[in-house]
């Protein structure tokens, strides 16, 4: 009679287990998958926003033969008209583009004289590696405020960084002889209001041989 | 913080970060990400493109930890001739800093610079080289602006820090939690604080958890 209620006490508890398990084996393959297909891809989410919001949003830069006269004239006017800044910092960004003249060429510049007449470097389209949140914070397009984690938000900058070399700088850099006109759209980090802007560094996000 | 949310207490987070867009009121962060960008770039311009190195981690769950790494990464991982031999966690603590800049030292003897992820474990860091009789061959940065670590750039002894302004942004957060209570609701859900690169050329500008 005892081993009858220990086998219906075991019998019991099996059903129990079976029904609801203790844990669960799952292959690592499949949760690593899993994981992977719910995961921000900042990779893909940058390409999609370069075709789909940058490239189309590049006629609302400011031009070059506008914003560099204002510069000269009054740096602080400048920032204030036609710059945009993000959170609290004394740095800010231009979001530009305009067409100039090639005056010299470096491994990781290419600088422009954008005023008629003039042979003084005013745009320098940064050629060598791109770090850097210009292109993510420039255009005002993207706000961290939009994205629960941070790291998703900064991972798109880096990949965007990469679409300009793989992308704008290996045709810029064919592009890029002395003499040669060249139109450029991009974005300019500046540090703060001290920061000497003769030339303006600018990311580029298009160029074209004109 | 959703419990805090639901009892109808409003939150403003300064500096850590929760992974979510509508359960405080507003978080006001440092720009760690960026920050570390800004190091990474000084790291490579002087310890140069080539030679070891290893790196201190924080807290692994903490976004900080990652943000700072990645950043710093972005940058350095572009340099082949740069290879991290070590990549271990000092839990943003000074003590465990030390402990485990020892043993990375014992295995690695002939890094030329560590990278911290916070200025405690920078401090632990450079205890441990000095102990090791090796403060003048590695470079050590760290990340925060604490006021003994911007002292310490000034002496030649750390390499650099990233300023973090925790008073900016407790400010700022005072300043919204004032504004929340005289009815405003539209706040932006995260404001990131720039972090500025001190090093011993502009370390005289910085003291006091800020710019003087």
């Amino acid at each position: 009679m005892r081993a009858v209620r220990w086998i219906i006490a075991i019998a019991i508890i099996a059903v129990v287990c079976w029904l609801f398990p203790l844990f669960h084996v799952v292959p690592l393959k499949k949760v690593k998958a899993e994981q992977a297909a719910t995961a921000f891809n900042a990779t893909r989410f940058a390409e999609n926003f370069w075709t789909n919001q940058l490239l189309p949003s590049l006629n609302k830069a400011v031009k070059a033969g506008v914003l560099l006269p204002a510069i000269q004239a009054d740096p602080a006017a400048a920032k204030k008209k036609y710059a945009r800044s993000v959170g609290l910092s004394d740095a800010y960004f231009y979001f530009l583009s305009g067409t100039g003249r090639v005056v010299s060429v470096s491994d990781d510049a290419i600088s422009l004289a954008v005023t008629d007449g003039t042979t003084n470097a005013e745009i320098s389209l940064q050629t060598g590696l791109i770090f850097g949140d210009a292109i993510r914070d420039g255009t005002g397009l993207l706000n961290a405020s939009d994205y629960p984690n941070s790291q998703d938000f900064n991972d798109i900058s880096a990949a965007l960084d990469h679409l300009v070399e793989t992308r704008v700088l290996p045709g810029l850099r064919q592009q890029a002889k002395p003499g040669a006109k060249i139109f450029f759209a991009g974005c300019a980090e500046v540090d703060d209001e001290s920061t000497d802007l003769k030339p303006l560094n600018v990311i580029p996000i298009q160029t074209k041989a004109e | 913080m959703e419990k805090a949310k639901a009892a109808g207490i409003p939150v403003f987070c300064i500096d850590r970060e929760i992974n979510s867009t509508n359960a405080a009121v507003s978080q006001i962060l440092s720009d760690s990400y960026s920050g570390c960008v800004k190091l990474g770039q000084y790291f490579v311009k002087t310890v140069g493109k080539e030679g070891e190195y290893a790196e201190l981690l924080g807290i692994v769950g903490d976004n900080n930890t990652w943000n700072r790494s990645k950043g710093f990464h972005s940058v350095v991982n572009r340099y082949p001739g740069l290879k991290m031999v070590a990549q271990q966690s000092g839990d943003f603590d000074r003590a465990k800093g030390l402990e485990v800049m020892q043993s990375i030292l014992q295995a690695h003897p002939n890094i030329k610079a560590v990278f911290c992820g916070n200025d405690a474990m920078a401090m632990g860091a450079y205890q441990a080289l000095v102990s090791a009789g090796k403060d003048k061959q590695v470079k050590v940065f760290g990340f925060d602006g604490a006021d003994e670590v911007v002292r310490m750039i000034a002496e030649g002894k750390i390499a650099a820090t990233g300023m973090q302004f925790p008073k900016t942004m407790a400010r700022k957060s005072a300043e919204f939690a004032d504004e929340y209570i005289k009815g405003k609701r539209d706040f932006p859900q995260k404001v990131p604080v720039a972090v500025e690169l001190v090093t011993p050329e502009n370390v005289a500008k910085y003291g006091d958890y800020g710019k003087k």
